[in-house]
């Protein structure tokens, strides 16, 4: 009784002295326990990112643009436009076997969209690049809509070259002669509120870039292509066929852009519901069918089975996801429609030995054209940030983003952590009288920190430099090994930078490891909002390994910590296909993968490995 | 390490630096910036207006020029308008900021020359949101420079010059009249640091008086020739007029514009009023509590203005971040400066991303850009509040074992 009466009367007494007591009991928690909310951080972000193909945390598909009512016109495409197309194959196939060049085979185009009575025009372009020149020759069409101005447009596109192993040279004649089918079709109806454009374009994905930059006065220094004779108004949508084989029993969709965009969730969730009830075939992501026979162990209970199946499945696509928008490439011709703000996806006709052809595409590609042409107004925004698990679920942005972000929320804790311990050190000078709790302050010298991530900056500067230089891609083996003799002994002047006076001064090697991880956070809580694979990646990459880094007392086992952090930053040159595909993605579609790897991630990784060769 | 920080090797280094940057084609990639120039500061506009009055048409006609009237008769007659040109001038005035900058640092010090005139110049000359808005050619720039010249005048004692700066500060922008009180301060007390030593205002409070009506004078003259050069008083509402009554919404980094576009027209007036003149309500409190050091009451001013300002760009938080070199005694008593910098990072990487996502990409919204300010507000909003916190506990002194400092 006595004690309690004590508690209130000294509660009552001075609020300042409570209000102290209980903020100093909340800090010394939080920091006492810091270490586990850390590991929790960490342990569920990566969690979370386990469970993203998991069925039991995305939803169904649903239209959010009532105005634009997929389904439900009535088809007129018939099997004489299906003749009309095998009309067109057998020509383009002819081509095909004449070795007919880029420009023989769009005059070719051209005529045939002329003799429809639609004006069309070719357009030639050249690329150069250090890996040497491309170019070709594009085939474009304008129809113009019979109710309005103009003002409004939708391109329906194929390139010559298949999607197929990412524009493996496998061709794309039924693509195109689809497109010219359809333009003979299209052109009979009066309902077009917008111009109907046709494009086929050379090539795999150089051609639609160059087409696309003369179509918006895009300058890109490395291009010299035709203006277009041709113009038409703002195209918001566009449709890329892609029908590689003689059949196909699925229609894909493949839709990430360029630089992690990608088309807004109503186009494909339209597309999906009208192949789906109109022209009767399903649809995938990707080209991956569901298969039902996967190996599943006999000693889980049967009741899981579904769900595993279904994850199998489902991460297979996801993982395909990431692979494109991580990298920042466009799974198709449609990515680089993204870049000028279209909303656009590739159709992918699965090759098989059947049921579906001409038929069935010709239909679903009308009724989607109906439907994109209902548009009075963009595509919502808000419908841009989602993960497509199946045709038929997704995620929305609030049940994946946040796995990034709690690990760059775990990381920034460990920096301000060790920026806050930098600070202090227990004084040892008289142990005698002070207990263990004096603590004396030190400073923090964060400028020559500051000269050290500078200066690994520099070196991605200098490194990216090197490897766009035509030197660097015409040998490439033997200039990515001494590029990464260079760039992995530079560090190495680290050793030379001598001890300090702990009591004085923080050590260097601590305060670099705070900015380090704080900045790293940084970057990936502000990047998953462009680009959550990229950023889902750099947490799995940076996330553990930076926060592990540590100085030590001899040279070797320093020497042998730093050396994993060399693997992890410059392992990628190692990797030559991919580097030279990121080069050239680089030059030619102006993908940022390749400068952001060089001059963002490896510099990060770097002042990790910096960490481990300083002093302590 | 500190003679290499020499200012007379230093400063013309950074200048020519400078130069060289604004030689380059930055600036024609930076002056559509949303967040380095806002409507009453862009270039583009500047241009705009100029041609029309060139050519007999009265610019203030329009919805598009908001520039003083000033700006007019400088860029018909005396200056050059190349690009170039233009960029050098910009980049010399941010040089004169800088001086300046270095000059009031030397007053409040006392001393002629310091070890960290060089650091407080790279302060300015290199602060990102600085330069990046001078090579955007916004002319903020110059409403930098004449707050800078202003103070540097008043704290030297030189009453005129300070007032004229200040009347043509006024000109250019109008919200910055929230300066003129602890400039008045400033020049009938001193600017030395009293922070540590609190004491009732020292100075020649009478002086206040005249020092104010010769403010009028400049004013009134400086506007009387405002209309003489635009030919009337249609400039009134366009220029200082749209700083009260928001007529143009372009996004910029402030929180005014994104609170009107959600805004119903029939409460505008009121809310209006209630964000101008909750700019208007710091100015008492600061300016007494701070009365023994006036210099500290103007640098909080423009850390408020910079956060809470109509039309604000990069360049008006940059100018209060810039001016912190001024007042090390602070920095021992700052609470969470490595949180302030982190927000800062963070907010000078979201605006101009959630910016290009909302307007080029066309993935984001309004929304987005809107939260990313937000974020910039608050980092503003911590270097503000922390700044006054280690303004007051100074006075307290050294922290000593076993005690707390509490605010009540």
């Amino acid at each position: 009784m006595n004690a309690l009466r004590a508690r209130l009367r000294a509660q009552r007494a001075d609020p300042n002295i409570v209000r102290i007591h209980r903020k100093q009991a909340l800090v010394a928690v939080l920091t006492r326990r810091l270490h586990i909310i850390k590991i929790t951080l960490f342990l569920v972000g990566y969690l979370w990112m386990a469970a993203i193909p998991s069925p039991r945390l995305g939803r169904g598909t649903y239209i959010d643009e009532n105005a634009l009512g997929p389904g439900q016109v009535n088809t007129y495409w018939n099997w004489g436009d299906v003749a009309n197309a095998d009309r067109y194959l057998e020509q383009l196939e002819g081509l095909r076997d004449n070795n007919a060049t880029s420009e023989e085979r769009a005059d070719f185009l051209m005529t045939e969209f002329l003799k429809l009575g639609i004006p069309a025009s070719t357009q030639n372009y050249v690329f150069t690049s250090s890996a040497g020149n491309v170019q070709g020759t594009n085939a474009y069409a304008v129809l113009s809509s019979p109710r309005t101005s103009g003002t409004e447009a939708m391109v329906i596109s194929a390139s010559w070259i298949s999607r197929t192993g990412e524009g493996d040279g496998t061709l794309n004649l039924r693509g195109v002669s689809t497109v010219l089918a359809l333009a003979n079709f299209l052109k009979k109806y009066s309902l077009w509120a917008k111009d109907l454009v046709f494009v086929i374009s050379d090539n795999y994905v150089d051609g639609m870039q160059a087409w696309l930059s003369a179509y918006h006065g895009a300058i890109q220094s490395n291009l010299q292509a035709d203006e277009l004779e041709l113009a038409s108004g703002v195209i918001w949508t566009a449709l890329n066929i892609d029908y590689p084989g003689h059949s196909f029993s699925h229609l894909g969709i493949f839709h990430e852009g360029i630089n992690g965009r990608l088309p807004n969730q109503d186009l494909l969730n339209s597309f999906q519901q009208i192949s789906k009830w109109t022209g009767g075939v399903p649809v995938l992501v990707y080209d991956h069918q569901d298969s039902p026979q996967t190996d599943i162990p006999s000693w889980i209970p049967s009741a899981y089975h579904e769900e595993i199946r279904a994850y199998a499945y489902q991460s297979k696509n996801v993982l395909r996801h990431l692979g494109y928008q991580a990298r920042g490439r466009g799974s198709g011709v449609h990515g680089l429609f993204h870049q000028f703000r279209i909303d656009a996806f590739t159709m992918f006709g699965l090759p098989a030995t059947g049921p579906h052809g001409f038929h069935a595409i010709g239909r679903i590609v009308e009724s989607t054209l109906r439907t994109t042409n209902n548009l009075l107004e963009r595509l919502h925004a808000s419908f841009f940030f989602y993960i497509l698990t199946t045709p038929e679920r997704f995620l929305k942005i609030g049940s994946f983003l946040p796995s990034a972000v709690l690990i760059s929320v775990a990381m920034m804790f460990g920096g301000l952590r060790i920026w806050s311990d930098c600070a202090w050190i227990p004084d040892l000078s008289d142990k005698k009288e002070a207990g263990p709790d004096k603590w004396i302050q030190r400073s923090r010298p964060v400028i020559p920190v500051l000269g050290i991530m500078l200066s690994t900056y520099m070196l991605g500067v200098v490194l990216f430099s090197a490897i766009t230089t035509s030197w660097f891609i015409n040998n490439q083996t033997v200039a990515s090994t001494l590029l990464l003799i260079v760039v992995s002994t530079i560090p190495l002047c680290a050793l030379l930078i001598p001890s300090q006076d702990a009591s004085r001064a923080a050590p260097i090697s601590q305060l670099l490891k705070a900015l380090n991880l704080c900045f790293a956070s940084t970057v990936i809580s502000i990047i998953t909002v462009v680009n959550f694979s990229l950023a889902m990646s750099l947490a799995i990459l940076l996330g553990i390994p930076l926060s592990i880094s540590s100085p030590s007392k001899t040279l070797s086992l320093r020497l042998a910590k730093f050396a994993p952090y060399i693997g992890l930053a410059l392992g990628w040159i190692c990797a030559s296909d991919e580097l030279r595909k990121a080069l050239w993605d680089w030059e030619i579609l102006g993908v940022w993968f390749a400068p952001f790897v060089c001059i963002v991630y490896t510099p990060l990784v770097l002042q990790a490995g910096l960490v481990c060769l300083l002093p302590l | 390490m500190k003679s290499s920080l020499d200012v007379s090797l230093v400063f013309p280094l950074l200048v020519a630096g400078r130069l060289l940057l604004a030689l380059t084609s930055l600036s024609d990639a930076l002056k559509h910036n949303h967040q380095l120039s806002s409507p009453l500061t862009s270039y583009l506009n500047l241009q705009e207006g100029i041609y029309l009055f060139q050519n007999g048409i009265d610019p203030y006609s329009g919805g598009v020029f908001r520039h003083s009237p000033l700006f007019l008769s400088l860029f018909t007659t005396v200056l050059p308008r190349s690009r170039v040109i233009s960029s050098i001038i910009w980049t010399l005035s941010d040089a004169l900021g800088a001086w300046a900058l270095v000059q009031i640092w030397r007053t409040r010090q006392r001393v002629a020359q310091t070890s960290r005139d060089g650091l407080i110049a790279a302060a300015y000359l290199l602060n990102p949101y600085i330069f990046l808005s001078t090579l955007a050619l916004s002319t903020s720039t110059f409403e930098n420079t004449f707050a800078l010249l202003a103070l540097m005048f008043a704290a030297k004692g030189a009453a005129s010059p300070a007032l004229l700066a200040a009347a043509f500060l006024l000109q250019i922008s109008l919200s910055s009249v929230l300066l003129l009180a602890p400039l008045l301060l400033l020049i009938a007390s001193s600017p030395i640091s009293q922070l540590a030593s609190p004491r009732p205002f020292a100075g020649n409070g009478k002086k206040i008086i005249s020092l104010l009506i010769e403010f009028l004078v400049f004013t009134v003259v400086l506007t009387l020739a405002s209309a003489l050069v635009s030919g009337g008083w249609s400039w009134v509402p366009q220029t200082w007029g749209a700083s009260l009554t928001l007529p143009d919404l372009t996004p910029n980094v402030g929180l005014w514009w994104y609170f009107f576009t959600e805004m119903f027209d029939h409460f505008r007036p009121f809310f209006l009023m209630v964000f101008s003149v909750h700019l208007l309500i710091y100015v008492a409190p600061v300016c007494i509590k701070f009365q023994y050091d006036p210099l500290f009451a103007a640098f909080i001013l423009l850390g408020i203005l910079g956060t809470f300002k109509s039309y604000p760009t990069m360049a008006d938080p940059g100018l209060f971040l810039s001016v912190i070199s001024v007042f090390p005694e602070l920095y021992p008593y700052l609470r969470y400066p490595i949180v302030t910098t982190l927000l800062h990072l963070h907010a000078a990487l979201l605006m101009p991303l959630f910016h290009h996502l909302w307007l080029n990409q066309g993935t984001a919204n309004a929304n987005f850009f809107y939260a990313s300010t937000l974020v910039f507000a608050c980092a503003n909003g911590a270097a503000l509040t922390d700044c006054i916190w280690a303004g007051l506990r100074i006075a307290i002194g050294e922290p000593q074992e076993g005690f707390v400092v509490v605010q009540e």
